[in-house]
């Protein structure tokens, strides 16, 4: 099920532009691997939801799966065939903005070579180059 | 445990580009502090810190303008890619001082519940403890092949070395072995609300009961 804020202050938003790099958010904090974004982009609620789903179903409910983003930015969007003008659109899907360096998903609770291939399935579901990290050692 | 020994300079602490210029060059900032003395800025080479890292080293032996001195890693911060140190906090300690450090809990051995049917549950991937500066353990290893289902292995039980002691609750768990829990497949909700609720509806509503009259 595509996740969406509970709540909003307001229903549509500005576009805004997605510059620089991600200052929170970029470390591995719950689970020993990470899936990071290498660029910036718009990960959409269902983006979300189908990453979960291969990763869940790859990992045959091994280890944990934690998701790191939130779609909390609302995206409008106008019907087909319509004129111009006449207002802002209808919001039509919900996305996380994700900048180079955010920590997607972590798993953790499996070994390094099934978090890679759980990683690569979800790769293959974002809208954005990700790579796999690993948790640093605390001190 | 091996003590890390290498150069280190004071600095002029500086700006983000005087940062950049120094790391540019090969080097890495860093801040001292600790023994209620006043704060200094040194510059460390980033290589010997990447090793230290790698090798999950806390201990330092710092050459500052010919005095050798001990300090502890207390904190990395990383670049934005969680790639390259970008900035170290050392503490200053005494080689015979007890200090608080996290080290990394390393399970062993395959639990005997994974056969019948259960899955491992890893609760504590790194321990709090507190231990003499010299004898800082690299590792906790925790044998784990007898774990039954419903099995736990709690701080309390665990084998930590001479002088070393475990800042988290005895009771605490570190792993346990739990029966695997059936996929709960979860049906879309007839009528399900397809926005969240607006809070400030009331607004919204006399918006709307505005906007006709505007031309």
């Amino acid at each position: 099920m595509a996740t969406m804020p509970k709540r909003v202050k307001y229903r549509k938003q500005q576009k805004g532009r997605l510059r620089g790099n991600a200052t929170s958010g970029n470390y591995v904090s719950y689970g020993e691997y990470g899936l990071q974004a290498l660029e910036a982009g718009r990960v959409t609620a269902k983006h979300i939801e189908a990453g979960r789903v291969a990763a869940q179903h790859f990992l045959q409910r091994e280890g944990r799966v934690f998701i790191r983003i939130f779609p909390h930015k609302s995206v409008s969007a106008k019907p087909l065939e319509v004129r111009m003008g006449t207002g802002k659109g209808e919001p039509a899907y919900w996305t996380a903005e994700v900048r180079p360096g955010t920590i997607m998903y972590e798993i953790g609770g499996v070994s390094a070579e099934l978090a890679k291939s759980a990683f690569a399935r979800i790769a293959n579901k974002m809208p954005v180059r990700a790579r796999m990290v690993m948790r640093k050692p605390s001190l | 445990m091996e003590i890390a020994k290498f150069k280190a300079a004071k600095r002029v602490p500086g700006g983000q580009h005087a940062n950049q210029r120094l790391r540019q060059s090969g080097e890495l900032p860093a801040v001292i502090y600790g023994h209620k003395e006043a704060p200094e800025h040194v510059s460390l080479p980033l290589r010997e810190i990447e090793k230290c890292l790698a090798q999950a080293q806390h201990v330092l032996e710092l050459d500052i303008d010919g005095a050798a001195k001990t300090f502890l890693l207390k904190d990395v911060q990383y670049d934005h890619l969680y790639r390259t140190p970008i900035h170290v906090d050392l503490m200053r300690v005494d080689r015979n001082e007890r200090v608080h450090v996290k080290v990394p809990v390393h399970l062993i051995g395959t639990p005997k519940g994974l056969a019948g049917g259960g899955e491992l549950l890893t609760l504590m991937t790194e321990l709090d403890v507190e231990a003499p500066l010299l004898a800082i353990p690299d590792e906790i290893r925790v044998q784990i092949g007898d774990l039954e289902i419903n099995g736990h292995v709690y701080v309390k039980e665990l084998t930590l070395p001479e002088g070393v002691t475990a800042l988290a609750s005895p009771d605490d768990a570190v792993c346990l072995v739990r029966t695997k829990k059936a996929a709960v497949e979860v049906a879309p909700v007839e009528g399900a609300v397809a926005e969240p609720e607006v809070i400030a509806k009331g607004k919204v509503e006399d918006g709307d009961a505005a906007a006709p009259e505007k031309k």
